[in-house]
């Protein structure tokens, strides 16, 4: 795997949420989604995954229940919480921003050189 | 409780550690599974995906412990947060249930208020008397009041806490135990001049006293040593700050201003914090030199009591501070051993009095701080605590009473609860449930207790102790305390009470039944509470009883005078001493204005005031047997119209006159049964009687109608002489006015202080007050026990009440067929009627016999009446009787008008 990125601090709780915005998933099934999305660019260690499920389960931002897979096993399923969502769609508004400030201006810098 | 995935399910906290523990081990396992799982079908070997699965995971243990720690704080904040949540929900759910019965939480509330508002109440005075060391003294612990006790020869041993300076300078001078000693002394003192002058406490106080007590002033300074030093001391006085606020408006010019009190102008230096009363009950004017006060006071007695020089001038208390680390036993041989060395001291210079050392048996007590703990412990103190207990008796009774609605109100409820048993609600929530119910309840009622001892204090502080310094209020926060912590232990005590009841229950026959159906167990306990709480009531109404007959009896007492319109007047004189030949002017001058004031009916001089002070001796009678005739007569010098302004009828002879002067044949007036004493069935006019072999004889003028110097059985044997033929250093007037005796001190007290020289100053009380402190024990008796007793009824009633009536519910269907067979109205008034009457009997003959067994310990308590007294007894059975049919009367009536037709059809 080349050309890996490593995640800024504090992106990959906003990328849980927004993962578990698509429905309720156990811990695999949102490693496996980001890294389809991110076409495995995403450099995460699995552990991270789950210590980062916990932290925002235990701040109220998801919940989590035991439920069955499709084959049958226990599982732990995660679940956007109401106060959840409201948090992610105030931190994708603001890294929205963010990205486009920085974008803009390292575009800039780029265009006078 | 639901097993822990069901608890999952609704999101319910799991209280098991190992459980959390497994349940990430699950988690992880799942992942790596599932991530061996995709690698394998990407073509992969099944053992290099497991490694791959672990190398993309990462530390699995310290992963591990970091989601362990994570969810155990989650676990943690959901139990609060499920304990919150049901705390909530069971307040509400009391709330709701107190609001949906208005009448029963009134009852509760109500009786409840009455119990802890009494208990409040005792419990503040108790706590003033007894607990609360004095305001402002540093470590209380370490200070001691010091009391000596020797033998006297003729009393056994004597117990005093009045000593001499001369000993306090000893005791001083010869211990070694103690960091400070002082001494001090408490007295009425007169304040200011002219018609403005008041008598107001003041406390005489040595100058290490301040630092002993480790009180700070608000303003000013304090007094020390060198300020306190014989023969007079330094005139300063601090003031106390009650007495500062009144007089000086709390102004800070007032240091530095003079103040009269007694004979000498003190220059004010300080003012102590508010509450300081020094080691007295009573709040205090102002604080002096112990030696200025001394010598102005000991003034007025003349120049042949030299106070501090002789050691039989007893009269001030010595306290001490323990040395750090000295245990009171030490201390107290120490004080022993310097009381001993002291009275060796008094040997040598005023050996009177004084047994030899081996029989003087000396020895030093060392108090507690608190007067009423020591070994002078006064009457309210006893009283007090007495109280205290009959007060808790009543609690004891209002929580009985409030279990007893709270088990009736829970059997009604049975149906109730066994519905949300049957839903699934655990024995714990049930048990929480009803304890928040009952604790609610205990709260109001607490609160609403606070107010009746508000109320109930006002009251005791007038009747029980009036001369108490309650500016620190009666109300302070540790009475709150007290009365929060009785009404949580009676909110818990009573809501324990129907749980045991519903404990058993068992749902289906609950659920059938439709919550009726009787226990018979729970209402045999109801009914042993009802018995229990009848005997108290016949305890508390029969001392009740008996207090109010016995105050009758002393009030209905023929005193053979009549204290309502009297007023005893008195004079301090200040400064300028007065010789007797002048103070029988200056009395003589005071009668004589005093009989041309409008509202004075007669005048006249005396010495002693009955039941206040008396002058007794033993007589001689030439012809009769001196061993024969009783040890002691009460001497009475008299003026001219004594008898008629006292109210004693002459019998026969004549009164004492003003013809009856020095230099006049000397006579005397008995009264009847000094005369029938001395000379039974014979004429005692004419005849002689001695007060001393050596003198002349006095002659029989007159006989007067009995008088009572005291309660005592007896009458008093009294030997009027006029007073101008036994002149008295000392003034002393009575006066009779028309109408309230209180209204006319004020206009006789100023006229006459018109007649004063120099600064001397009148004082007239009421005669009704000596008397009245005189009875003030059965007064408060009666009182006390009739407010108790009265509460006691009123709680057993409420008590019987709630039983019949609930019993009559649960009877409606019997009651129903009963009338269907044809039983009338008036039958099924009856039996409900007996049932009540049945309970309170059985209460009625256990309290009779608890109240016999105390009878013979209180009838020394009494006054002409014995603790057996049948009047009583008879009375107390009747109006519990009473009150036992009109509690019944209405669940009678209400059972009388059951339609056979509706109660049958509820089946």
């Amino acid at each position: 795997m080349t050309d890996q990125l490593s995640l800024v601090k504090g992106t990959l709780d906003v990328l849980v949420l927004k993962t578990l915005s698509w429905g309720a998933m156990h811990g695999f099934e949102i490693t496996s989604w980001l890294e389809d999305r991110s076409g495995g660019t995403l450099d995460v260690e699995d552990s991270a995954l789950y210590q980062a499920l916990h932290r925002l389960e235990e701040r109220g931002l998801i919940s989590a229940e035991w439920g069955m897979t499709e084959n049958n096993r226990r599982a732990r399923y995660y679940s956007l919480t109401r106060t959840g969502r409201a948090h992610l769609r105030a931190e994708t508004t603001r890294w929205l921003r963010y990205t486009e400030m920085v974008s803009d201006i390292l575009g800039a810098a780029t265009r006078t050189a | 409780m639901l097993p822990p995935r069901a608890r999952r399910f609704f999101r319910l906290a799991i209280h098991r550690r190992a459980l959390l523990a497994r349940e990430v081990d699950d988690e992880i396992a799942f992942h790596l599974d599932a991530r061996a799982a995709q690698l394998v079908a990407r073509q992969m070997s099944p053992d290099d995906a497991r490694a791959e699965a672990l190398r993309r995971f990462g530390d699995v243990d310290a992963a591990r412990h970091t989601l362990n720690r994570s969810a155990t704080r989650r676990e943690a904040r959901m139990k609060l947060r499920e304990i919150v949540a049901n705390s909530w929900q069971d307040l509400r759910y009391a709330a709701r249930g107190i609001r949906r019965s208005p009448g029963f939480a009134a009852a509760v509330i109500l009786t409840l208020a009455l119990g802890i508002g009494a208990n409040a109440t005792m419990f503040g005075v108790v706590d003033r008397l007894l607990l609360r060391p004095p305001a402002g003294v540093v470590a209380p612990n370490e200070v001691n009041r010091v009391y000596l006790t020797t033998a006297n020869g003729f009393q056994g041993l004597q117990l005093g806490s009045n000593q001499s300076y001369r000993r306090y300078l000893d005791l001083a001078q010869h211990v070694h135990t103690t960091q400070d000693i002082a001494a001090h002394y408490e007295r009425e003192r007169v304040f200011g001049v002219g018609e403005g002058a008041r008598q107001e406490r003041t406390s005489f106080v040595t100058g290490s006293f301040w630092p002993l007590i480790g009180v700070h002033p608000v303003l000013g300074r304090f007094f020390n040593e060198s300020e306190d030093q014989l023969p007079q001391g330094t005139p300063v006085a601090v003031l106390g700050y009650g007495y500062w606020q009144s007089q000086f408006g709390g102004r800070s010019d007032v240091l530095g201003r003079t103040l009269r009190i007694g004979g000498t102008d003190y220059t004010i230096i300080g003012v102590t914090p508010p509450g300081f009363s020094g080691l007295s009950l009573q709040s205090v004017a102002a604080f002096i030199p112990l030696t200025a006060g001394a010598a102005d006071m000991f003034a007025e007695f003349g120049p042949n009591v030299k106070w501090s020089e002789q050691y039989r001038v007893g009269w001030l208390q010595t306290i001490v501070r323990r040395k750090p680390g000295v245990s009171v036993q030490t201390a107290t041989a120490d004080m022993t051993n310097a009381f001993r060395q002291s009275i060796e001291t008094q040997r040598a210079v005023e050996p009177a009095g004084l047994l030899a050392s081996n029989k003087m048996n000396a020895q030093a007590t060392l108090g507690s701080v608190l007067e009423s703990r020591g070994p002078r412990r006064s009457q309210s103190a006893t009283v007090s605590l007495w109280l205290m207990a009959v007060s808790g008796l009543v609690l004891l009774m209002a929580c009985a009473n409030v279990a007893n609605l709270l088990i009736a109100r829970a059997l009604r409820r049975r149906r109730e609860i066994a519905i949300r048993q049957a839903i699934g609600v655990s024995r714990a929530r049930l048990l929480a449930q009803l304890l928040t119910e009952s604790t609610l309840l205990a709260l109001l009622g607490g609160v609403a207790g606070v107010l009746v001892a508000h109320w109930g204090g006002a009251l005791l502080r007038s009747v029980l102790l009036p001369n108490l310094d309650w500016s620190t209020g009666i109300f302070d926060h540790r009475v709150l305390v007290f009365a929060g912590v009785v009404a949580l232990g009676a909110g818990l005590v009573t809501g324990l009470a129907p749980i045991r009841q519903l404990a058993n229950t068992d749902v289906a026959s609950a659920l059938r039944s439709g919550g009726r159906g009787t226990s018979l167990r729970s209402s045999r306990l109801r009914r042993t509470l009802l018995v229990v709480q009848g005997a108290v009531s016949v305890v508390l109404l029969v001392g009740a009883g008996l207090f109010v007959r016995s105050f009758r009896n002393v009030r209905a007492l023929d005193l053979g005078f009549t204290p309502e319109h009297v007023l005893a007047i008195g004079v301090t004189t200040r400064g300028t001493p007065l010789d007797t030949v002048q103070k029988e002017q200056l009395a003589q001058a005071m009668v004589e204005r005093a009989v041309t004031l409008p509202n004075v009916q007669h005048a006249s001089r005396g010495l002693t005031v009955p039941f206040s002070s008396e002058w007794t001796q033993p007589i001689v009678v030439p012809g009769v047997d001196s061993s024969r005739l009783r040890d002691f007569f009460y001497v009475v010098p008299v003026g001219a119209d004594y008898l008629a302004t006292m109210g004693t009828r002459l019998v026969s002879g004549r009164t004492i006159t003003d013809a009856d002067r020095a230099g006049s044949e000397p006579v005397v007036v008995l009264s009847q049964s000094a005369a029938q004493h001395i000379w039974p069935g014979a004429n005692p006019i004419g005849r002689c009687i001695k007060l001393q072999a050596t003198t002349p004889c006095l002659t029989v003028i007159g006989t007067a109608q009995d008088i009572r110097a005291s309660f005592q059985d007896e009458p008093s044997l009294q030997l009027y002489v006029p007073i101008a033929q036994q002149p008295q250093p000392e003034i002393r007037l009575f006066v009779r006015v028309r109408g309230d005796a209180a209204k006319s001190i004020e206009p006789v007290r100023r006229s006459l202080q018109e007649l004063m020289p120099g600064a001397a100053y009148v004082n007239a009380d009421p005669l009704e007050d000596f008397v009245a402190s005189e009875f003030r024990s059965w007064r408060l008796g009666a009182t006390m026990f009739t407010i108790f007793g009265l509460l006691a009824l009123l709680v057993a009633a409420v008590g019987l009440y709630s039983v019949v009536a609930y019993d009559v519910s649960q009877r409606t269907q019997e009651i129903g067929v009963r009338v269907a067979l044809g039983a009338t109205a008036g039958t099924v008034i009856r039996l409900v009627l007996a049932d009540g009457v049945r309970v309170v009997a059985f209460g009625l003959v256990l309290g009779g016999i608890v109240a016999l067994a105390f009878a013979n310990h209180v009838t020394p308590l009494l006054y002409h009446i014995t603790g057996k007294d049948p009047v009583t007894y008879a009375f107390v059975v009747l109006v519990l009787l009473a009150v036992a049919l009109m509690a019944s009367l209405a669940p009678a009536l209400r059972a009388s008008r059951v339609d056979p037709n509706i109660a049958l059809r509820a089946e």
